[in-house]
């Protein structure tokens, strides 16, 4: 075998040689390029590549309770369940549809399209109870995941459902102390960060590293749900009696601002609070209009809507005509049935008179003109005055959002007559808490209180974290004319328009009130009593509101009959004990 | 110019370190190739596997192809040249108009359950139909007119092939100006093709703006929305570090890196064995160019010594080009990393190319 070839020449081989060396060249370049990329740019592009794989999960911290006064849970946690499946790792589907359907009690074919849906993660059902889920997860099957979660539970429904409030699907505070407490119930979320493919799907066996959640702390309230439920039920007693739009009742500690109960009905459903509460159809509602009536729903109208406060606002005339001296109790007023203030009659609600009265019997008459008197003898400069000191024209600080503002006239419009009507408590409006803080202040001797729910911040085991602190502002008024104030209103209990809240054994003091609601022409009224016992040293101050009341509508012959019941049942509750009756004189 | 004839004859044993060399980077290439292709094969075709398969079936036929072709005369092959060099125009021809896409580009032909890629078939067929050019021609090799014959020779396989991969067409312009250069005795000339060169591809950049982006994205690949198979490259050499993650655990092949068992793979061997393991890669393929070296400068023949040479050029300029783009060195244009990316017809042709060095190993004057 032979073949007629070319023969290679050195240069040749030098060439190639050449060309190998080159090669060489080029392949270290490219090393010292590798060197580069992974030694000093090594910690840019791993940071950078970890970014990209990391995920970041959020673990929920559990809400802190909200206890009321005995440490009974308001508001608590309850561990609920999320059902999925992970397509690929499911090792036997029949199994699993058949499983799932039965104890989600969800038929088959529902169950069978999600299990058998090719995606990374199918949710199959959310809010599963924590028992169902411990029975999902017990069967061990590969590829359905139960994961917790915690959601918000209200173990009393509707109890005192507009001071508590509710949260949102991510936990957070929406109306209630559920939002001004937020800070102190939400907690730290934990956190799992996990590695994922490009498709966003977590990868087993690389370690995940994982920041524990820290719980909330509890908040303990001052309300207390016995009391609560029982106002609660006077007041669904009341406005289904009088056929009333609402009712809301108020009782709070008159000497440290403590709030005992907040009742406005209708109340709605804690566990249901975006379902509205008077059965409205609401597939004929727009959003926007749905809207606007959940938000009527859950607006608190103690603390949020304002109202002319009427004849219980005689207390605080009452309190400045006797601090500033303008009038004594044994002081004596004509009543003709009306008085003339400029060029206006303004009557009286008893057209006939009084005819000749004291001061004191003036304010259990519930004398219109013997208050105007009071009022101009004042003047609208002392007026004002005292309307600003007895902390009419601030906020009360109530620990619940959206507190209504005073609507008041301005100091330079407010003529005799406007004085006149503000005398009685018209022409002006104020919100109940702030009516009940400011005759808390006007009985307890002259301290002004912020009234309040949030008594101590706990931790998980019931230790004090923190005792919340509220502002107080001493020296209101005196001693001495808080003492008149509290024997004149006892008196007005006793013996006058507000005997309807009397009760053997008890000293009550109280005003009673009727005003009606602008326009006057619609004839919509707003009765009220504001009581507080024991007269000599309230411990409990309530005031009962009854809006829109049908027939009859004075607040002495409606309102205050609940607030007797209240007392009736309240007073022993909280360790007053009836007082024996001085025998009669035989 | 009386050539003396001597006699050629297989009488040494194939040369053992090369055989090692291409045993050695198939093995690795495989291990390599199945870590890196397995999150991709079971995603899109539920067999973490499906790659490593079609790439082992690949190997063996390549294994057998090179061992027979090892075993041949390469002077007998050699008369062929022209009829190999004829099919692979026919195939390339064919492919434009008959081929299958995949990933949008039409390179394949379909045959039944095989796939074939011309355009790696047309490689080993420039080289040895150059070789043939040299071995037939009447001309002075020292010539501008055998270079002119050469460019012409092979201008209708590049234009051919560079219709629709021009990666590949520069690969073979590249190997065919080895071969000249070997070919040619004079050293001055080449510096003016090197010359003419950079200009041509300085003017070809600039006519077209697609073409001046992707020197753009080059630059700055991170502000780029196309720089982002680069970009995601040097994520997996960067976090590689100089150790690795370890085989298996690289993160980047997990969908981030697009197809990582192509182009790109050699970044996942970075992220998994680190910079020692990227070394190495670069060594073995560095002593496999030596070995070839050494084969072309001990051919008995200036045909073994162009075939050899050939070769040479053909996994190095793939193996610089490739590493190259990856580490972001050049812009980047689709070239495989030989013997370890994805890629049936790529393997078994570089087997069966392995097998023709082997059998100028075998020769002895």
């Amino acid at each position: 075998m032979g073949y007629s070839m070319r023969k290679n020449k050195t240069y040749n081989k030098k060439k190639i040689v050449i060309v190998f060396f080159l090669c060489v060249l080029m392949l270290l370049g490219l090393m010292g390029r590798l060197v580069y990329l992974m030694v000093f740019r090594s910690d840019y592009y791993s940071e950078k590549a970890d970014e990209l794989h990391e995920r970041e999960r959020d673990i929920k911290a559990a809400r802190g309770k909200i206890l009321d006064a005995n440490g009974t849970v308001l508001a608590a946690n309850r561990t609920v369940c999320t059902i999925s499946v992970i397509h690929s790792q499911i090792e036997e589907p029949e199994v699993v549809i058949s499983m799932l359907a039965k104890e989600l009690e969800m038929d088959e074919e529902t169950v069978r399209e999600r299990v058998e849906k090719r995606s990374s993660i199918e949710r199959i059902r959310t809010n599963v109870d924590k028992e169902t889920g411990d029975r999902i997860r017990s069967y061990g099957y590969a590829g359905v995941k139960v994961d917790e979660d915690f959601k918000r539970y209200y173990p009393y429904d509707e109890l005192a459902s507009k001071v508590l409030g509710f949260t949102g699907s991510d936990n957070q505070g929406i109306i209630g102390l559920e939002v001004k407490y937020e800070e102190v119930l939400k907690g730290i979320d934990g956190k799992i960060l996990t590695t994922t493919d490009a498709r966003g799907i977590e990868l087993d066996g690389i370690g995940e590293s994982r920041v524990e959640p820290v719980p909330g702390y509890d908040l303990k309230i001052s309300l207390d749900a016995n009391i609560q439920e029982y106002c609660q039920q006077a007041a669904e007693k009341a406005m289904e009696e009088k056929q009333a739009d609402g009712v809301s009742i108020l009782l709070m500690n008159p000497q440290n601002g403590e709030i005992y109960a907040c009742v406005n009905v209708p109340e709605f459903d804690l566990n249901d609070p975006f379902t509205l509460n008077d059965g409205t159809d609401t597939s004929v509602l727009s959003e926007e209009e749905l809207q606007d009536k959940r938000n009527q729903m859950w607006r608190n109208a103690c603390i949020n809507d304002t109202y002319e406060p009427g004849s219980t606002f005689k207390i605080i005339t009452m309190s400045a005509g006797l601090e500033a001296g303008v009038v004594t109790p044994e002081d004596t007023f004509s009543c003709p049935g009306y008085k003339i203030v400029e060029d206006r009659r303004i009557h009286c609600h008893k057209r006939t008179g009084h005819g000749a009265e004291t001061f004191v019997q003036g304010a259990q008459n519930s004398c219109n003109p013997v208050f105007i008197e009071v009022g101009l003898r004042l003047g609208v400069e002392a007026f004002c005055d005292y309307f600003r000191q007895f902390g009419l024209m601030d906020k009360t600080g109530i620990d619940l959002p959206g507190e209504a503002s005073t609507i008041m006239h301005k100091e330079e419009n407010i003529g005799q007559v406007e004085l006149a009507t503000m005398s009685f408590g018209q022409s002006f409006q104020i919100t109940p808490i702030q009516l009940a803080t400011t005759v808390s202040s006007l009985v307890n001797g002259g301290t002004r209180v912020t009234p309040h729910f949030g008594v101590e911040v706990l931790d998980e085991d019931g230790n004090v974290v923190e005792k919340l602190q509220y502002e107080s502002r001493e020296g209101v008024v005196s001693q001495e004319t808080s003492q008149t104030v509290r024997e004149i209103l006892e008196s007005v209990v006793s013996e006058g328009s507000g005997k309807n809240a009397y009760i053997e054994g008890y000293e009550i003091g109280g005003k009673t009130a009727t005003s009606q609601t602008l326009p006057r022409s619609a004839n919509r009224y707003i009765s009220s009593f504001l009581g507080f016992a024991p007269a000599g040293d309230p411990v409990v101050l309530g005031i009962c509101i009854i809006n829109n009341p049908q027939g009859v509508y004075y607040g002495g012959t409606i309102c205050a009959p609940v607030m007797r019941d209240i007392f009736s049942n309240v007073l022993p509750y909280l360790g007053i004990e009836k007082q024996e009756m001085p025998e009669e004189d035989a | 110019m009386k050539i003396s004839e001597k006699i050629l004859r297989h009488t040494r044993k194939a040369d053992t370190t090369l055989v090692a060399l291409v045993v050695l980077l198939m093995i690795a290439g495989l291990v390599l190739l199945y870590s890196t292709s397995a999150y991709n094969g079971r995603v899109k075709f539920n067999d973490p596997a499906y790659y490593f398969k079609k790439q082992l079936f690949a190997g063996i036929l390549g294994f057998v192809g090179m061992y027979l072709i090892s075993s041949m005369d390469y002077h007998r092959l050699l008369k062929y040249a022209p009829w190999l060099y004829l099919l692979s125009l026919g195939l390339s021809t064919a492919v434009l108009f008959v081929g299958s896409s995949i990933n949008g580009s039409r390179r394949w032909l379909t045959i039944g359950p095989l796939s074939f890629q011309p355009s790696e078939f047309a490689k080993v067929a420039v080289i040895l139909f150059l070789t043939w050019m040299v071995e037939k021609t009447k001309q002075k090799l020292s010539g501008w007119k055998f270079m002119v014959m050469v460019f012409v020779g092979v201008l209708p396989i590049v234009a051919l092939v560079g219709s629709n991969n021009l990666s590949t067409a520069v690969i073979i312009l590249g190997i065919a100006v080895i071969l000249i250069f070997v070919t040619n005795p004079r050293y001055l000339p080449f510096v003016g093709v090197a010359g003419a060169g950079t200009v041509l591809v300085a003017v070809f950049l600039s006519l077209e703006s697609y073409r001046l982006e992707r020197l753009a994205i080059w630059r700055n690949p991170e502000a780029y929305e196309k720089g982002f198979q680069t970009i995601q490259g040097l994520y997996a050499i960067g976090s590689g570090g100089v150790f690795g993650k370890g085989i298996g655990s690289s993160l980047q092949k997990l969908g981030f890196v697009p197809e990582a068992q192509n182009d790109m793979i050699f970044s996942i061997i970075c992220e998994e064995t680190g910079l020692v393991g990227a070394c190495l890669v670069i060594l073995a393929f560095g002593l496999l160019i030596w070995r070839l070296m050494v084969t072309a400068v001990h051919a008995p023949d200036l045909a073994g010594t162009l075939i050899a040479s050939g070769i040479m050029g053909h996994i190095a300029i793939q193996v610089i080009l490739n590493i190259a783009v990856v580490t972001n060195t050049i812009p980047n244009t689709g070239i495989t990393l030989p013997f370890i990316s994805y890629g049936g017809t790529s393997v078994a042709f570089l087997l069966a190319e392995m097998g023709l060095a082997l059998s100028v190993t075998r020769m002895r004057r």
